[in-house]
């Protein structure tokens, strides 16, 4: 795998589950973790499982709009 | 060569750009950044059909998510009755 791609998927992943644990607020602990899911995929990628990241592009998406039913707010 | 460098090194500074900014609002432009910088090292990493496949699923999950989360930090439209 090219150098600069994997230090690159390595930087999102790492920054993005740091940011998940310091932060507090959900929407914010949310978009970290879209961030954590950005790195992963160069890796998924790089060793041919096309159909691998097709799926996980299609049901992280998911997950995150099941996760933000949870946490919306009142009645605004 | 040169050009998923540039996607890369994009993707990097994004990321940056979103763990360190505190308002939420700003956050999620960056985060779209963050989203089309990985669909171009997707596309450009793997020379075969289905790449384009996978990249064109991770682009339209990517955006769906963060609209998501926009539309419902902004809490819809305001009903007064």
């Amino acid at each position: 795998m090219i150098d600069v791609v994997m230090v690159a998927g390595t930087t999102l992943l790492v920054i993005g589950m740091m940011a998940t644990i310091v932060n507090r607020d959900p929407f914010d602990k949310l978009i970290s973790l879209s961030v954590l899911i950005a790195g992963v995929f160069p890796f998924i990628i790089d060793r041919g499982y096309l159909d691998v990241a097709t799926a996980t592009a299609l049901i992280a998406p998911l997950s995150t709009i099941f996760t933000l039913m949870v946490c919306r707010r009142e009645r605004a | 060569m040169i050009a998923i460098f540039v996607c890369a090194i994009i993707a990097v500074y994004a990321g940056l750009r979103v763990v360190f900014e505190k308002n939420t609002m700003r956050k999620l432009p960056f985060l779209n950044v963050v989203s089309f910088a990985i669909t171009g090292t997707i596309a450009l990493l793997l020379p075969h059909p289905l790449t384009i496949l996978a990249a064109a699923a991770y682009f339209v999950g990517s955006t769906l998510e963060s609209n998501a989360i926009a539309s419902t930090w902004a809490g819809g439209i305001r009903r007064d009755d």
